[in-house]
């Protein structure tokens, strides 16, 4: 768009200052500023500023690399606002890849590129979990919400082996972890994901490869940024556990009644209850309210709740000539969503780069955090919230109780929310982390790189005992039944864990231009790795007070101090070569020869190559019509190549004897016993990836990526399942199996302006077709047989050539397919027409219902069928209200081994999709991004809340206690009766509801609002001229997190799986600002 | 040219500081490499106490589902016998299947147990085969750690052969997937054990006994190979053989412990003292402490009034044990004799007699509502009326068990962490100072629970005690299991013997019993025949081995287990009971003839592809 309007022209220059602003009104640094015919210029800055001296009249003309340029007169006003519109293809997008940056234009591989605007304002507390749904193929779960280990799972292109799935991340090049870097400090992420793009990181890259490049100074005056964030934390979801007591002790004797059992608690018991609580704010004789002594406690919302999270960044950068800085520091605190849960952050950045001489320039990046962690014990929270009644008030006037009902057990583990302050005392972890490295040009075209890293990973941990948090009172008869831990009981101790690695490396690089058309590059690089762990920790008791808990005033040692050490190291050496003819035809190799020290001697060292090559279809002189077709460039490409993975224990090729505890006459000797079984054959997994790619534009607004991909994984690195008859030895890690996977992506972006709007829609899927072990112990054979003496048995191989339990690896089956039992589905009509019991007249939906059903099991047995995995028919075995599994294969025996069935899915989705809508008017923005998955199942079935057993001082989930079946055989009319319900009876103990079959088996498929922000930039009219002065730019956002979660799973946190004890994701509420000076 | 010189120099000398030592070569230093094991003397010694330590598998300090299968604190298997019973475990978890009848092919007490046990062979195998051709150690101690490893090998296969009847054998080191042989017969699985006994019987560097205090105690002897060996001749009914070898234990020098106060010498063999009395054959080794040393029977069979408040009770004695003990005359007893009519009233009803003095009407209304029969109840003397049921009576039973009234020296958390003399009180009140009501668990039943190998007061550690390291040593053969032995095959063999009672009447005397006799039929110790004194040795047995894990596999071997267990002596079913005879739980379920026999795991059949076949009567 270009203005050109007559004008009165004044030949006085005046100056002018303005800004220059995306189509979204974000601001464009670096736009450089020119006056047409002119040599005077200048540049905008950080926050898309500008001043400049020139005459009215004159044109000034806006260039940028990614932007198309625009010209512009200068009039009367002495400020101008510029809006460049994005060049319609990213044909100058520069990508970060293995070793090198790439123009986008110019990649042969698969890369997946998110940038730092994709993920800003979002109060996502790391990196990992804010990346769900931006890149196709990229499966992003956050399996638990606690903010000492809320990183999330990532896995890239589906399952492709049986060993370990770990991405492999590189932080400024070196292997880190994603959590441990400041999100405000990142400047782009790239996701690896074929062969020709990863195998420059050969062993370590078969699962793909994350490049974490941070932000670094840039050559103009320094700026300060504060990015600051308060954000309202929520459960995601909650169990939802029985909360009324009377409701409760009924279920509880139903249970054990039906079992064969008696009641657990009295009439009277129960009408205290009742009684007691029609009138809740009554007291009783000593005082307590009775919703306090008769409680109605719902434990999840006891224990579970919403806080809030705050966090706060300063960056400073600049630079000159010679010397550029980035400089950050920030500050998360996340309180959890249980007490004492949380974590506090602090965090800094130091990245340096100089140039010392023409030839050398020298640099760091150095970076660092300190955290401290809550000392809440939430693994026994969400042990014991399973354990606990509904009949136990969590805190009363500082009191923890425990149970008053009359017989029930009392148990210190029944006053829950103390497991919240049982440790005094801190934890710290600290990590840092230093690059140095150099950039020296040896020739021109010929730079070599050398860099040392240094990281060091440590968690210390200083606890003693609360001997407030033993305390337990019995609310009812005020009295106390535990007793606070007298110092002599309290223990006290320190852990210690340290992690430290270095990595030595070389690259040297050349490029060159030949006859003008011809580029070509070349690198060859020298890699060192080792990381060495350890750690200690001693544990003692007996204080002489709890205000003095060093170690050395305890008395006793609790129990042995521990440590343990290990190590492992890499030597690599690896190259590259590209061409490119005219940027139309694009070819490179890549190759990288990796020694492991997991390997024994003979097999340590292993070679991993790829070869990628790329067409412009749109270059080519004779495909120019094409852009009269409105399609701008189309690309075409294709890679093959090896890449590898290593065994994940240390030293599984040897075989160990570990210390055992054993004494003689009295005095401590350690035995040693074989704890490992060794496999000095032990060698690389090989994985072998083919992907062919297509890039294109089309009516200069639409972005469209497709690749397929083929990773065909040999010599996978596995335990097979031991025969019990080894004893208790590990087994060893062999070359087993053989994986196939398949599948399929897609990226597709439209970016365009309606009226004064601008937005950009995006969305991607990953589809994995194909998820299949090729080659394990052998086909399964199952079948009947006729043995010599003519009787016929059905054998079944499936123990000697599979392993798993209801997930299994088996040859052409998916990786961990669920193998269940199938409820047995009958006709209901019980007998033939001769009388006899007919083997498909059961009940129609497996389970005993009526009389007639149980007659015909009955009947059944009597005919010589019989029903697995309990045969006899009465209370606490087989009975009304308990499910029947299908004879699959004719056996006349209902559901044993061999009859359980391959479902066809596993715990793997096979679809991956995200969808992300950004919008902007004036100064306002709008930014929602949904992330999914689906075509997986969760096989869930958990004691005490997704399951039928219900025991004295256990849960049980309102869904079960709601519409379970219920049958009085002596009274068919009892109005409790309830024969037509979804779940088998209740039960104080379980062998045939809770065996693993498709009754509870689930469609684990969700879809999240994973954030939804709205910004604001506040213009300078409102800052007004005093605050413009030195703010250069300031915006305001609102933030949700986790808003909306769609999905057909019973689970509370679909995201977090097939579980009701987990520590809940947060769904979140925050406001922040962003103010640059 | 010269200003590259000084880079080229650098990233060469990088490549060497890379190159100038392999560190791809790791080793752990947390675990002995196999290409050293057995290699000095002192590995040697380790590897031995490896072997011994399989006795610890299924070790927990939690206190899970696997503790106490066949191997590690065996007192739990007496929740499947006679004389004990499992209350609360039976209500939630499903590892009591063999006496449910939900026992399945893959439940956790066949599996553990088969592995556990073949972990011992494996461990066993490495010694026997590794220690002659690898071991540096003078040959006299080569030779008697084989001897001990051939022991242990014996007591290991005899323990699978005991439930399993026949079983895969493997007498040397076998690569893990080579483990393809079927099982062997029972009888010619104990003929392995015997093959291995009577070498270790043979070496001469196996001595036949360790004194107390010497650094080798814990370790096997000829003794127990003799003991062990005896027991497999049992199994065969080779009596003479038995005998012969019973007769060896005591000429190695193995006795009773007593003092001559039969008021305390039972309770005090059980006591970290004496764990090295020479009644104790074999036993396994446990010290207190933390991580793994120590025994848990007294964390699992304590109350919540031992331990700091931290015993659990999941086992306690059966009331069939209890009513086993006879009077001091060596009557049989009989509640009728104490509450005349107790025998007919319900269970229900009986309550009354169990019931405090002094009890609040609120707690009368509350037993008469459960059914006690609450015309019976007196004020004052309810507690002196049932408390004499249990004072005139064998003097194990107050040393073995806590019955009503009586008192035991706990140790809670309520009362401060300080040693008190608590009560066996109905109903429960309160377990605090002044009452001191021993409070169990779940306080709504009322149940016997077992003294033996419970702590006392401060006796494992003042505060905070160690509840799962309890100090003293379990003992697997005890000289009492010896002589009983012997006197079973004498009474087999030649029916009533002057030396079959002789036998008896030593393990009677120690406990303050009258001596069986043959003399006077006017007296209750009267012997009349062989079945009565096959029956005497066998209630002898039970009062003697409570909470020892003996009791199952006794009633399995005399074919008395489905009679006993599963039917109580009015021919009602059987199920574990409060005192007075109210199920607490469900009823025991016997499945069927299978259940004797416990099955192979079905995973092993599956892994072998039926090579290892399936049991038969088992639902594979």
């Amino acid at each position: 768009m270009v203005l050109c309007m007559p004008m009165i022209l004044l030949a006085q220059t005046k100056k002018l200052s303005g800004t220059v602003n995306d189509e979204n009104g974000k601001p464009i640094p670096q736009v450089s500023i020119s006056i047409k015919n002119k040599t005077v210029g200048t540049q905008t800055d950080e926050s898309g500023r500008f001043s400049i001296e020139a005459a009215t009249g004159a044109t000034l003309v806006f260039s940028s690399v990614n932007y198309e340029n625009q010209e512009s007169v200068v009039g009367t006003s002495s400020t101008m606002t510029i809006v460049l519109k994005g060049k319609s293809s990213d044909l100058g997008d520069v990508v970060v890849v293995g070793y090198a940056t790439q123009k986008k234009v110019n990649l042969t591989g698969s890369v997946s590129s998110i940038s730092a605007k994709e993920l800003e304002n979002r109060p996502a507390t790391n990196i990992s979990s804010s990346l769900a749904g931006l890149a196709s193929g990229v499966f992003v779960r956050q399996g638990s919400g606690d903010p000492r280990g809320d990183g999330a799972s990532i896995k890239i292109r589906g399952l492709g082996t049986l060993s370990s799935t770990n991405v492999l991340i590189l932080v400024d090049g070196i292997i880190g972890s994603m959590d441990g870097v400041n999100p405000n400090d990142v400047e782009s992420i790239s996701i690896l994901k074929d062969a020709a793009s990863a195998s420059i990181y050969g062993a370590q890259a078969a699962n793909g490869v994350i490049l974490i490049t941070t932000k670094s100074g840039v050559k103009k005056k320094p700026t300060l940024t504060y990015n600051s964030l308060f954000s309202s934390t929520n459960p995601s979801g909650l169990p939802t556990f029985i909360n009324n007591s009377v409701k409760y002790m009924n279920l509880i004797n139903e249970s054990y009644i039906n079992t064969g059992g008696v009641a657990q608690y009295t009439p009277a018991t129960i009408q205290a209850f009742a009684n007691a609580q029609a009138h809740p704010n009554d007291t009783t004789a000593f005082g307590i309210p009775n919703y306090a002594a008769y409680p109605n406690t719902d434990w999840a919302k006891a224990v579970i709740n919403s806080r809030t999270l705050q966090s706060h960044n300063v960056s400073v950068s600049g630079g000159n000539e010679n010397t550029t800085y980035l400089m950050s520091v920030g500050y998360l605190k996340n309180p959890g969503l249980i007490d004492n849960s949380g974590l506090e952050k602090y965090q800094f950045r130091f990245n340096l780069e100089s140039k010392i001489s023409d030839n050398i320039t020298v640099g760091t990046k150095t970076f660092g955090s300190l955290q401290n962690l809550g000392l809440a014990s939430t693994s026994n929270i969400f042990n014991y919230i399973t354990q606990v009644s509904p009949m136990i008030y969590p805190f009363y006037n500082g009191r923890y109780a425990t149970s008053s009902a009359l017989g029930d057990p009392v148990a210190s583990s029944q006053g829950l929310k103390a497991f919240s302050i049982g440790s005094l005392g801190s934890e710290q972890v600290t990590n840092l982390s230093s690059t140095l490295y150099a950039k020296i040009k040896l020739l021109k075209g010929l730079v070599l790189e050398p860099k040392f890293n240094y990281t060091a990973y440590f968690d210390e941990a200083n606890t003693w005992g609360n001997p407030a948090s033993s305390e337990r009172w019995n609310l009812l008869t005020m009295t106390q039944t535990f007793a606070p831990t007298l110092p002599s009981a309290l223990g006290t101790g320190n852990s210690f864990n340290k992690t430290w690695t270095y990595t030595l490396e070389s690259v040297l690089r050349y490029n060159t231009t030949i006859a003008k058309n011809h580029e070509l590059g070349a690198l060859i690089g020298f890699n060192q790795y080792y990381n060495n762990s350890y750690s200690t920790g001693i544990s003692m008791r007996g204080l002489i007070d709890p205000s003095v808990p060093a170690i050395n005033t305890a008395t006793t040692v609790a129990s042995n101090p521990t440590g343990t050490a290990s190590d492992w190291s890499f030597r690599s050496v690896f190259g590259r070569v590209n061409y490119n003819y005219k940027g139309t035809y694009l070819l490179e190799g890549n190759i990288r020869r990796d020694g492991s020290s997991r390997f024994g001697p003979n097999f340590r060292y292993g070679n991993f190559p790829s070869v990628s090559a790329g067409w412009v279809l749109t270059n080519e002189p004779f495909l120019q019509k094409l852009k009269d077709h409105n399609i701008q460039s189309i690309k075409i490409r294709s890679s093959l190549g090896q890449l590898g993975n290593t065994a994940s224990g240390n030293y599984q090729w040897q075989a160990t004897y570990g210390t055992v505890p054993y004494s003689f006459n009295g005095l401590t000797y350690n035995g040693v016993s074989q704890g490992q079984i060794a496999n000095p054959d032990l060698h690389w997994e090989t994985t072998n990836v083919a992907d062919i790619g297509l890039d294109a534009t089309i009516f200069k607004k639409f972005n469209l990526t497709i690749d397929w991909y083929r990773r065909f994984t040999k010599d996978i690195l596995f335990s097979a399942p031991l025969d019990l008859t080894v004893g208790t030895a590990s087994a060893p890690v062999g070359n087993f199996a053989q994986v196939l996977n398949s599948g399929l992506e897609f990226t597709g972006r439209w970016q365009d302006k309606i009226g004064k709007v601008n937005f950009a829609i995006s969305a991607n899927l990953g589809y994995n077709y194909l998820n299949n072990v090729q080659q394990y112990k052998g086909p399964m054979i199952a079948g009947w047989v006729t043995d010599a003496s003519g009787n016929k048995t059905y054998n079944s191989n499936i123990g000697a050539v599979s392993s798993g339990g209801s997930n299994r690896i088996l040859e052409g089956h998916m990786i961990n397919e669920y193998f269940l039992q199938t409820v047995y589905r009958g006709t209901a009509t019980y007998t033939n027409s001769d009388g006899t019991v007919n083997p498909n007249g059961g009940p129609r939906d497996g389970m005993i219902r009526t009389p007639a059903d149980l007659t015909w099991v009955t009947s059944m047995k009597t005919a010589g069928y019989s029903f697995a995995p309990v045969n006899t028919v009465g209370a606490g075995q087989l009975n009304y209200g308990d499910l029947i599994y299908a004879d699959n294969n004719g056996d006349k025996v209902y559901g044993n081994a061999n009859d359980a069935q391959f479902m066809s899915v596993s715990t793997t989705p096979k679809y991956i999709f995200g969808f992300n809508v950004n919008a902007s008017w004036n100064n306002f923005s709008v930014n929602m991004l949904w992330a999914g998955a689906a075509g997986f199942k969760a096989y869930w079935n958990q004691n005490f809340y997704n399951s039928v057993t219900m025991i004295v001082a256990g849960q049980q989930s309102e869904k079960i206690a709601n519409d379970h079946y219920y049958f009085d055989a002596t009274n068919p009319s009892n109005p409790l009766n309830n024969i037509n319900a979804t779940y088998p009876r209740m039960k104080s103990s379980d062998n045939i509801d809770n065996v693993a079959s498709d009754f509870w088996f689930y469609n684990a498929a969700y879809v999240r609002l994973k954030n939804l922000q709205l910004s604001y930039n506040i213009s300078p009219k409102i800052l007004g001229s005093h605050l413009n002065k030195f703010i250069n730019k300031a915006s305001i956002f609102l933030s949700g997190e986790n808003l909306v979660t769609i999905s057909n799973s019973p689970a509370p946190d679909p995201e977090v799986g097939a579980t009701a004890t987990g520590y809940p994701t947060m769904k979140q509420y925050a406001i922040g600002l962003n103010i640059t000076f | 040219m010269k200003k590259i010189f000084f880079p080229i120099i650098f990233v060469l000398s990088i490549f060497s500081m890379g190159c100038y030592k392999t560190i791809l070569d790791t080793n752990p230093n947390y675990a002995v490499s196999s290409s050293t094991m057995w290699n000095t003397d002192n590995l040697t010694d380790l590897g031995m106490a490896g072997v011994y330590q399989t006795l610890r598998l299924g070790y927990s300090s939690g206190g899970s589902a696997t503790s106490g299968l066949v191997l590690f604190d065996t007192y739990a298997m007496d929740r499947f016998a006679y004389t004990g019973q499992d209350y609360y475990n039976s209500n939630g978890n499903s590892d009591d299947g063999i006496v449910n009848g939900t026992a399945t092919t893959s439940s956790s007490q066949f599996t553990k147990t088969w592995q556990y046990l073949y972990e011992g062979v494996s461990r066993a195998n490495d010694a026997i085969y590794n220690i002659p051709i690898q071991s540096p150690s003078v040959v006299t101690k080569k030779a008697k750690y084989v001897a001990e490893a051939k022991f242990m090998r014996a007591y290991f296969y005899f323990r699978l052969n005991q439930v399993f009847n026949g079983i895969p054998v493997y007498l040397t080191p076998t690569p893990y997937n080579q483990l393809n042989h079927a099982s062997k017969s029972r009888d010619s699985v104990w003929l392995v054990i015997i093959q291995d006994l009577t070498d270790a019987i043979n070496e001469p560097n196996l001595p036949a006994k360790y004194a107390a205090g010497d650094p080798n105690y814990g370790h096997a002897t000829k003794g127990a190979a003799y003991a062990l060996r005896g027991m497999v001749y049992q199994y065969q009914n080779k009596y003479d053989l038995a005998i012969a070898d019973f007769q060896s234990v005591q000429s190695s020098g193995f006795a009773l412990y007593s003092t001559g106060n039969p008021n305390t010498d039972y309770k005090m063999l059980f006591k970290a003292a004496n764990e090295q009395s020479p009644e104790m054959i074999f036993s396994m080794q446990n010290i207190q402490q933390a991580g793994g040393w120590g025994g848990n029977a007294g964390f699992l069979c304590g109350t919540r009034t031992s331990y700091g408040g931290n015993g659990w009770d999941w086992y306690s004695p059966s009331n069939e044990l209890v009513d086993l003990y006879e009077n001091k005359d060596g009557s049989k007893f009989n509640w009728d004799t104490y509450i005349p009519g107790y025998t007919t009233m319900t269970p229900a009803q009986r309550e009354v007699y169990f019931i405090r003095d002094g009890a609040t009407a609120a707690e009368l209304t509350a037993a008469s509502t459960r059914g006690a029969d609450i015309t019976k109840y007196l004020a004052v003397g309810n507690e002196a009326r049932i408390a004499a049921v249990y004072s005139n009576r064998d003097p194990r039973l107050s040393q073995s068990v806590i019955t009503p009234y009586s008192s035991y020296l706990g140790l809670s958390s309520t009362a401060g962490t300080t040693a008190a003399n608590y009560f066996l009180r109905w109903p429960y009140r309160n377990s605090a100072s002044p009452t001191f009501d021993l409070q169990a668990d779940k306080t709504a039943y009322c149940l016997y629970w077992y003294r033996k190998f419970v702590a006392e007061g401060i006796e494992y550690g003042a505060t905070g005690a160690d509840r799962s390291s309890n100090p003293t040593d379990f003992p697997l053969i005890r000289y009492v299991d010896v002589l009983l032995r012997w006197a079973e095959c004498l009474c087999e063999k030649s029916g009533v013997t002057q030396p079959a009672l002789d036998l008896v009447n030593l393990v009677r005397t120690r406990a303050g019993m009258p001596s069986l006799q043959t003399a006077n039929v006017a007296l209750p110790t009267y012997v009349s025949s062989q079945a009565d004194l096959r029956n005497r040795i066998r209630n002898e047995r039970r009062i003697e081995f409570p909470n020892e894990g003996v009791n199952y596999f006794d009633e399995v071997r005399w074919g008395t287990w489905k009679a006993l267990k599963f039917t109580q002596a009015n021919g009602a079913a059987n199920g574990p009971k409060q005192i007075f005879g109210t199920l607490t739980g469900p009823q025991y379920v016997y499945s069927g003839d299978q259940v004797l026999t416990w099955p192979v795991p079905s995973s092993v059949v599956q892994i072998t592809n039926g090579v290892v076949a399936a049991t038969p009567g088992w639902i594979y």
